[in-house]
């Protein structure tokens, strides 16, 4: 299938002439060994362009959340090179680097230290240097955008886990950075609390963001992302559309990572389109997911 | 003047032999500077500028550095290292849940020996819960790497969400051990405890009676006290 | 058999109860699965069904909870647990602390209860040979994956001698091989004959699972019945709970009037 590229180096499967505009992200090369000798990364190479939205899926040890901690300078290349619109970040800070890239952790109680919950939104951008005016407009909209607005004055810890989840994510929204990256954002939400989720992507693709996400929810990626990176010991084993990467063709390699397509696309395959339907016997028609 | 440091050298000649049989020396070593360090120099700081005495060998300033003074610094870092290297020699040669199982069979209630045992671990684990969390908040521009005084104003963002999070774990914690028996009163039959043999159970009555002996040397006033 | 009846409680502090009127049965060798949203009460009804409330967090209870027909209240939590045991979401907050390796950590729950050493020993290797970890045996607690983590858990809390386990969301923090991993586990510790209950967000995963359902919200059991008829109700998404893949599938191929998934032979 066009764009699936099962060991290359992804071009990304985005709009024509992306290569006349500079990536967001780029990485070349990149490897990672950790100190006590683990090899985390082996020779990853990935582009990103401005305005993408791409998730990054794999079973734990395969590099995914080794690969974005280097976007911020979390971690640093043992091998290779992570430029960030169009900056090599090796030497830059990583409090420089967080007003290009904003990394949401996964568990918001390795986080919350603020006794309200607006303090603790307007802690990202007050470290960024935002004051007075244009900090309270970034806090109040990085609320309504994950739908606290009513609970600026609560006491983080009076929120339940799902809404303390979104509470950190908002206080990575508010730093209003160009590249935004979400690590499993959808663990331990509710059904609300996903279809937030699902909003706040759709929000900050809308705006022109370059947004990421780590997921081991399938069906979050394919309904979410128009891009999927499929890693596996520490390299990229699959690049591209939801629909590619969860075809039929794809399943060998996506079971040895421990990983299954959503059901839409599994039942996709056995046809079930009505004959004369053009999408009768491909995996496109339900590769999309279904609501 | 000399017999003030022969006892603590021939002290701190045994442990450092002790060591290097448990091949510990090393780390020993390090261990013993990095906590004496500090004491030390403000003591010979103190002793060897300001303490009395008639010798005078140099002038600094307005203090005198009196041989009396250089002595009473020497004797009292010879006692300091005996007693950091003798301590360091018992953690770093003990294991301390064999220590703890010990313990408990020979008497010590079972939840004295848990909060004991747990707590070996509870310092790893809090040192790498601060890691993640100084991860997220340096995500969020947080400097770590910059000025004295912007480190200084990370403290906060860190500390206060290992402390934060550790409390509210320890309702789930609790109940968790609760259902696993631990609040039953009572002794429990342990699977194990370290061996005891004879030539450890000689070494330790000589330890006891060299003490007790030692002490009693000091009282009587057989020793004399460092001037 | 566990039974709930007539359930009322109210948390220590507060002044409305969280649970009203909760009948709920389980019976050994059954896998009964509890969803609910957020706040509906699901992890109330396990603490009381496991008796931690009110013996150990405090509250007020009304109603009974009975075990084989006596009921609970009065017994010390170290005797319950030897009954009825729950197991919490978190790996790290269920590992004792004390352990230097699984054997060990398995061994601690019938130790604390001052077993003799034997009977201990026996404990500790039938609750690994249970649940197929006897290769973890000699590792350290801390290593462990997530999904391996939960499995210690289960076999410490097993190690106890219950035979009902209350599991509140076991896989929530896990990722899909560990989740795969303690679903494994729950029906092995089922075949044994065990009573489960198994609160989870996951529908996919107890529709595999389990053999009746209940839907909680508001703090009353809305709806108990067989697992599959249970997770096709249409009111579910109305509390709160997301219906598996296959009954969204299904909707969405009859509002497009596409072919009935039974007609694929696709295993209900």
């Amino acid at each position: 299938m066009a764009g699936v590229s099962a060991t290359a180096p992804g071009m990304g499967a985005g709009a024509p002439g992306v290569r006349a505009i500079a990536p967001a992200i780029e990485v070349e090369g990149l490897g990672h060994v950790y100190p006590e000798g683990t090899r985390a990364l082996a020779g990853v190479d990935l582009r990103i362009a401005p305005g993408e939205a791409v998730a990054i899926i794999g079973q734990n040890g395969s590099g995914k959340s080794t690969l974005v901690r280097h976007l911020n300078g979390l971690l640093r290349p043992t091998e290779g090179v992570v430029r960030v619109d169009g900056r090599a970040t090796t030497g830059i800070r990583v409090a420089r680097l967080a007003a290009l890239v904003g990394l949401a952790f996964q568990d918001p109680d390795r986080q919350i230290f603020a006794g309200r919950v607006r303090a603790e939104v307007a802690f990202g951008p007050r470290n960024l240097g935002v004051r007075g005016a244009a900090l309270d407009a970034a806090v109040a909209d990085a609320l309504a955008a994950v739908g606290l607005g009513d609970a600026a004055d609560a006491n983080p810890y009076d929120l339940g886990y799902s809404r303390r989840k979104l509470l950190a994510i908002a206080s990575v929204l508010a730093m209003r950075t160009p590249i935004v990256v979400l690590d499993e954002p959808t663990t331990g939400q509710d059904l609300r609390g996903m279809a937030r989720v699902r909003a706040i992507v759709r929000g900050l693709v809308a705006e022109g963001r370059t947004v990421l996400a780590v997921s081991h929810d399938m069906r979050f990626v394919a309904e979410s992302f128009g891009r999927v990176v499929v890693m596996r010991e520490g390299r990229i084993a699959l690049d591209g559309t939801p629909a590619e990467v969860f075809a039929e063709a794809a399943w060998p390699l996506l079971a040895s990572t421990y990983l299954e397509p959503p059901l839409a696309a599994r039942v996709g395959v056995a046809g079930v389109a009505p004959p004369g339907d053009p999408s009768r016997g491909r995996s496109r028609a339900l590769g999309r997911p279904v609501r | 003047m000399a017999g003030g440091y022969l006892v603590p050298l021939a002290l701190v000649g045994a442990v450092l032999a002790s060591a290097a049989a448990g091949r510990v020396l090393g780390r020993l070593l390090r261990v013993s500077a990095l906590l004496t360090l500090p004491i030390a120099v403000s003591v010979i700081l103190v002793s060897v500028l300001t303490r009395p005495g008639e010798t005078v060998l140099l002038v600094v300033g307005p203090f005198d550095v009196t041989l009396e003074g250089v002595d009473f610094a020497g004797q009292t870092l010879v006692r300091l290292v005996a007693i950091s290297t003798a301590i360091g020699l018992f953690t770093l040669t003990t294991d301390p849940r064999a220590f703890v199982l010990d313990l408990e069979r020979r008497g010590l209630s079972p939840r004295f020996a848990f909060v004991a045992a747990a707590t070996i671990e509870a310092v790893p684990a809090m040192v790498a819960r601060a890691g993640v969390i100084a991860a997220a908040q340096r995500s969020r521009g947080l400097d770590t790497e910059g000025s004295l005084r912007a480190r200084l104003r990370g403290v906060l963002p860190i500390v206060g969400p290992v402390l934060l999070s550790s409390l509210t774990e320890v309702e789930e914690r609790s109940l968790a051990l609760e259902v696993r028996g631990f609040g039953r009163p009572g002794r429990r039959r342990l699977l194990w405890w370290p061996p005891d043999r004879p030539l450890e159970r000689l070494a330790r009555w000589l330890l006891v009676v060299a003490l007790a002996a030692l002490v009693a040397v000091r009282i009587l006033g057989a020793w004399p006290p460092i001037p | 058999m566990l039974e709930l009846r007539g359930a009322t409680y109210r948390y220590a502090g507060y002044a409305r109860p969280v649970l009203h009127d909760v009948d709920l049965a389980l019976r050994d060798g059954e896998i009964v699965g509890l969803v609910g949203g957020n706040e509906s009460g699901k992890s109330t009804i396990c603490l009381v069904a496991s008796g931690l409330a009110p013996l150990s967090i405090g509250g007020e209870l009304r109603g009974e909870v009975l075990i084989d027909g006596e009921a609970t209240a009065g017994l010390a939590v170290h005797d319950l647990a030897q009954r009825v045991v729950i197991g919490f979401q978190n790996p790290a907050t269920q590992r004792s602390g004390a352990a230097a390796t699984v054997f060990e950590e398995v061994a601690l729950g019938p130790m604390n209860l001052g077993l003799p050493v034997a009977e201990t020993l026996a404990r500790a290797r039938r609750a690994l040979a249970t649940l197929r970890i006897e290769h973890l045996a000699d590792r350290d607690p801390v290593r462990l994956s997530g999904g391996q983590g939960q499995l210690v858990a289960i076999a410490s809390l097993l190690a106890m001698g219950p035979r009902h386990f209350i599991l509140d969301e076991p896989t929530a923090q896990l990722d899909p091989e560990g989740s795969n991993l303690v679903v494994a586990a729950l029906r092995d510790l089922a075949a044994t004959g065990a009573a489960l209950l198994v609160v989870e967000h996951k529908t996919d995963l107890l529709d595999g699972l389990c053999d009746r359902v209940a839907v909680v919200d508001g703090g009353r059991v809305v709806l108990d019945g067989p697992a599959a008829a249970t997770l096709e109700d249409p009111r579910l998404a109305g509390w709160g709970v997301e219906p598996p893949a296959r009954v969204r599938l299904a909707a969405a191929l009859a509002a497009r009037g596409l072919a009935d998934l039974s007609e694929l032979g696709w295993p209900a």
